[in-house]
Parts: C-alpha cells; sequence; structure tokens
C-alpha cells in the first residue's frame, strides 16, 4: 500500500514536469532574450500583491458606506470603483511581467489573499485621508521599485538597469498616482470645508454629488 | 446563559412588534436630550441577520468569490506566459475572473441592503481547511479544475438556497433565495454545463488515434477557446 502511495505521488510530480498522455512535453527555447533580474522581478512580484490588498481594502471601505446605518452610496460607488482599478493596476504589472517572459514558475504563490485590516471609518473624511494615505504608501512602493530596477545585479554581478519597466512605472503608474491622489485630497479638502459648518448635511450633499445627483 | 436565553427572546419579540422603530422615534424625540440612537431605525427585518445562518453563509459565499476571483487570475496569467502560450485557456479564466469579480461586489452589496455588515473573515460550515493546491497546472487538468470549483460556488448557491427556504425554519427568507435563483443559479447551470463539455471534447481529442494528435488537439482547441469564450 505505501509503495502504492509513493508511486502515486511520484507520478503526480512529475505529471507536472513532463509530459503524460494529456498534455505535450515542455519545450525548450533560448532564454537569452528573458533579461529581468532577481532583486527587480521580485519587487515588481511584491507590488502586484500590494495592489491586490488595496484591493480589497477599497471593498472593505465601500461594504462599509454601503450599510443601511452610514447609507453613502456616493461614497460606496467611490471605493467600489478604486478597488477595481487596484486590481485592473494588478493586472498590469501581470501582464508586463509575461511581456518579459517571467511567470513561467511561481504563478500560485503572486498573490495572497488576506481580509482588510481596516473595516471601520468614523465618516466620509475620515475614509477619504486614509485612501489618501493608502495611496501614498502605493506610489512609495512604485518608487522603490523604480530604484529597485534602476539598478539591480543580473546573475553574472553586473549592473543592471531595466529601462523599460523603469520607463513604464514613471510614465504610467506615477503618473495615475499622482492624478488619484490630488483628486482624492481636493475632495477631502472640500468635503472638510462643507464640514466645519454643516456636518451632517455637508457629508449628505457631497455624498450625492459623488453619485452625479444633482440636489 | 438565562440571561442570555431571555435577551435573545425580549430581542425576538421586538423584532416580531411591528413599529418598534416608530416607538423609538416616539420615546426619543420626547426627551429632551440632543441625541437619537434609534437602533431599530435599521434594514434588517425577516430572518436574514436573525439567525445569522444566512447572513454569515452569504457574506462567506462573497469570501469565496474574491479568492476564486484572483486564483482564476492566477490561472489566466499562467496560460499567457510565453511557454504555454495558450491565449483561449487564457481568455477563458479571465472571463471566470472577471465574472467572480463583479459577483463579489454585488455580494457585498446586498449584504449591506439586507442590514448587514460584511466580514470578509465569515467562512461557510461547509468549508473545510483549504489545502494548498498548484494553480500552474496543464490544459486538461486546468479545466477540470475549473469544472470543480465552479461547481463548488453552483452548490453553495444551492446551500443558502435550502437554509433560506427551509419549511418552518428560523431562517425562511424569500427574498435572499430569490436573490440567489435571479442572479446566480441560471448562470452558474450555463457555465458548468460549458466546461463540462469542453472537458468532453478535450478527452476525446487527446485519446484520438492513439494520442498521436496531441498536440495538434491542444492547439485547435485553444484556437476554438479563443472563438467561444
Amino acid at each position: 500500500m505505501k509503495i502504492f502511495l509513493a508511486i502515486v505521488v511520484l507520478l503526480a510530480v512529475c505529471s507536472s514536469a513532463f509530459g503524460t498522455q494529456c498534455n505535450v512535453n515542455p519545450v525548450n527555447i533560448p532564454k537569452q532574450w528573458i533579461t529581468m533580474t532577481h532583486g527587480c522581478r521580485s519587487s515588481v512580484r511584491q507590488q502586484i500583491q500590494m495592489e491586490v490588498s488595496a484591493s480589497i481594502q477599497y471593498l472593505a471601505m465601500g461594504a462599509h458606506f454601503s450599510r443601511d446605518s452610514v447609507n453613502r452610496p456616493g461614497f460606496a460607488k467611490l471605493f467600489f470603483d478604486a478597488s477595481s482599478e487596484e486590481r485592473e493596476h494588478a493586472m498590469k504589472l501581470i501582464e508586463y511581467l509575461l511581456m518579459r517572459g517571467e511567470l513561467t514558475t511561481n504563478v500560485t504563490s503572486l498573490i495572497t489573499i488576506r481580509p482588510p485590516e481596516r473595516k471601520h471609518w468614523a465618516s466620509g473624511v475620515d475614509a477619504l485621508e486614509d485612501a489618501l494615505k493608502m495611496e501614498t504608501e502605493v506610489t512609495k512602493a512604485i518608487k522603490n521599485v523604480i530604484i529597485k530596477c534602476e539598478s539591480d545585479r543580473d546573475g553574472q554581478g553586473h549592473e543592471n538597469n531595466d529601462y523599460h519597466l523603469v520607463d513604464y512605472l514613471t510614465g504610467d503608474f506615477l503618473e495615475e498616482q499622482y492624478k488619484g491622489q490630488r483628486d482624492l485630497a481636493g475632495k477631502a479638502s472640500t468635503l472638510k470645508k462643507m464640514m466645519e459648518r454643516h456636518s451632517s448635511l455637508g457629508e449628505f450633499i457631497f455624498d450625492k454629488k459623488l453619485l452625479g445627483m444633482d440636489i | 446563559m438565562k440571561a442570555v436565553y431571555a435577551i435573545a427572546c425580549l430581542l425576538a419579540l421586538s423584532a416580531v412588534s411591528a413599529d418598534v422603530c416608530y416607538n423609538e422615534v416616539s420615546m426619543e424625540c420626547g426627551r429632551a436630550t440632543s441625541s437619537l440612537a434609534l437602533p431599530s431605525c435599521n434594514a434588517v427585518y425577516g430572518n436574514f441577520g436573525r439567525q445569522g445562518n444566512v447572513a454569515n453563509e452569504l457574506q462567506a459565499y462573497a469570501n469565496l468569490h474574491l479568492r476564486r476571483s484572483y486564483e482564476y487570475l492566477l490561472s489566466a496569467a499562467y496560460y499567457n506566459n510565453y511557454q504555454t502560450n495558450r491565449d483561449g485557456f487564457h481568455k477563458l479564466f479571465k472571463k471566470l475572473s472577471d465574472e467572480a469579480w463583479a459577483k463579489t461586489v454585488e455580494i457585498i452589496q446586498h449584504v449591506t441592503k439586507r442590514g448587514g455588515t460584511m466580514d470578509f473573515r465569515s467562512r461557510s460550515s461547509l468549508e473545510t481547511e483549504a489545502r494548498e493546491s498548484t494553480l500552474e497546472l496543464q490544459e486538461l487538468e486546468s479545466l477540470a479544475h475549473a469544472l470543480d470549483t465552479q461547481k463548488e460556488m453552483a452548490e453553495r448557491a444551492f446551500f443558502i438556497h435550502q437554509e433560506a427556504t427551509r419549511n418552518n425554519h428560523k431562517t425562511h427568507d424569500p427574498e435572499i433565495a430569490q436573490y440567489l435563483e435571479e442572479e446566480f443559479i441560471e448562470d452558474q447551470a450555463k457555465t458548468v454545463r460549458d466546461l463540462a463539455g469542453h472537458t468532453s471534447d478535450l478527452k476525446q481529442f487527446i485519446t484520438a488515434n492513439e494520442g498521436k494528435d496531441l498536440s495538434l488537439a491542444l492547439y485547435l482547441f485553444d484556437e476554438y477557446l479563443q472563438k467561444v469564450v
């Protein structure tokens, strides 16, 4: 019985590495074109996980503002949309790794789903400021990926600058981050000014504005 | 224990009486305080939040969709690398991922529609310890995995539906039953059937002609998936 089990396990292990009756043998093609360095690759992988965690944190914000006792559908919409955007950022980075010949192995360990850290916000301003804080952290992390990929060492210990990835992150990702941060900061300021004199009415009106409703 | 029971009875009793919110409003507005608590003025009705099971199962259902959504995304990524290079399989898993993601948001919104709070830690009573498994599977295996997980989600909908419709039971909730029927059950039957159909086709191609058609069959089947997904 034990021997049988061992054979089954061995077969299961082998089937992923070699061809079986159901799949073709993996082929070998030249790999010189795959030029991403180890440190740069792992910092992009971490960034993907960070975008996924941000998407889940925004889901929690959307869920909070959807509650009957909170009742801010405009805020909920803003955060659910932000959540999908973070997921798209993760997808863009995955697409990038695939273009550069990555993700042939260790795909499963790329993303781990953890419950969000925070699930309650005292007010709309609180949530907008928290979102701004989170975006600032994401921006900082992207900058760190850029720094890593700008001067990493390749397998032979040579200095390597991944110009294209650095340009992509700087041009596409940072631009979107800065625009997003400015937008959140503007919203937080407007709302905070309204809240100073008319707290509950201010948030109510601002929420409907977020929904695109004129009242 | 008795005190807990008494409170539970009291809560149950207060929930049956029709105008609890109104009574709270009349009472609290009559007092000269500047705060209104009004704990009964909420969206909770029927058995959704009271017994906990349907509410908890629905939250767990959102969490299951969230997890599957990112797993399918990784499968889609795997089939898009230069070695596997199967664009049809990539599209199939990308679609499953997008659908599961949209459903995650929808279920969360439905939980709050019924006066609940979303708990991202909720697990279904059906859930067993999640085992570590790889998503880097070959073609037929990946279809089998997609089929199994889609069936799990479809059967979970049946389970919640059963909880919500058991006759004379304290979890009866026709709104949830109707929601599941309309938004999940019908589409799930189609997805499961499509995946089972793909599996049957691929199985035949693999064994046909003593396995000599294998590599061309996989290539053509992937081209076919690109068209139909």
